[in-house]
């Protein structure tokens, strides 16, 4: 099996912040919106993200590692919009959920960019074998 | 190399089947998908975009916005661009959402800077994604396979465009491979 294709700890990252972005945009789409228990789990699943990114982190690439970084800011945004957002009610609710779309969407999108600098990294090595 | 990439397909079946392909791409880590959207343009010339309907004024913008890049790839001016300018583009959730498209502004740019110009026809449905590939040829064969064509144009240059700073493209890309609940990929 190729290099690229050896899935670590990154791209398991990467599926969690898929299905917790998934998860979030689903509730608010929901007729009547997001509950609060939509947002519960949040800072719990983000915190999770942040430690497995930190544990994984001395093994990637520079370029990896600089989309990693952005990674754990997004999620510490998400963990802070979320833990706040179950403490409000009304429009405050609705504004704590679209902060944590958008902080998981951008979440998303860094660990995404960060499993393209490994696996063009990875490629890149394979070639030269 | 990181490309926005338009792969329109005659029959919205085979293009959620080209959706699932791109994502199937990203789980062999041929490519790797930053995310991905299905524009659809029926018998009557309407666009619409599959979107989650997560608040109104969002959907509108979806439709804005997946207009904007469709501008941005489709070029050069007068194809597809021509043909969507005051067209109403919907984020087709469920009730669709219209909204006019700022397409003005999207014909009175460089032409040369285009790789290649294509019209999304009346009936057709395009998978519009956000890719990192080392090699063109994984996404093009496979699509082909399928029966799609395949349009990219460089990503850094859709962000450079003036365009981008009025609509984040990215942002209305699904970072996963979503399929409205009323697909046709589902029967």
């Amino acid at each position: 099996m190729p290099d690229t294709q050896v899935k670590d700890a990154v791209d398991h990252v990467r599926a969690s912040a898929q299905e917790l972005y998934k998860a979030i945009s689903d509730a608010a789409a929901k007729r009547g919106g997001a509950a609060k228990a939509d947002l519960e789990a949040v800072p719990t699943k983000a915190k999770a993200a942040i430690d497995s990114i930190k544990g994984s982190m001395a093994t990637q690439n520079a370029a990896a590692k600089k989309h990693l970084d952005d990674a754990v800011t997004s999620f510490e945004a998400m963990r802070k919009h979320a833990a706040d957002g179950v403490k409000t009610t009304g429009k405050e609710f609705q504004t704590a959920v679209r902060q944590t779309i958008t902080d998981a969407r951008a979440a998303v999108q860094q660990v995404s960019e960060a499993v393209a600098a490994k696996r063009t990294a990875a490629a890149t090595t394979g070639a030269r074998k | 190399m990181r490309n926005y990439i338009a792969v329109v397909f005659d029959d919205t079946s085979k293009a959620y089947e080209g959706l699932h392909a791109l994502w199937q791409l990203d789980d062999e880590a041929a490519i790797t998908v930053h995310g991905t959207t299905v524009v659809h343009k029926n018998n009557w010339g309407e666009y619409q975009v599959d979107s989650k309907d997560t608040h109104p004024a969002l959907a509108t913008a979806v439709g804005v916005g997946i207009g904007a890049l469709l501008g941005a790839l489709a070029g050069p001016a007068g194809a597809a661009i021509g043909a969507a300018r005051g067209a109403a583009i919907g984020a087709a959730s469920g009730g669709a959402v219209g909204a006019v498209a700022d397409m003005n502004r999207a014909d009175t740019r460089d032409e040369s800077r285009y790789e290649t110009g294509w019209v999304l026809g009346a009936g057709q449905t395009a998978v519009i994604a956000d890719v990192s590939e080392d090699t063109t040829f994984v996404v093009d064969e496979r699509m082909r396979r399928l029966g799609g064509s395949v349009h990219r144009r460089d990503y850094g240059d859709v962000v450079d465009d003036k365009l981008f700073a009025d609509y984040p493209y990215d942002y209305y890309l699904y970072p996963y491979e979503y399929v409205p609940p009323y697909s046709p990929w589902w029967a």
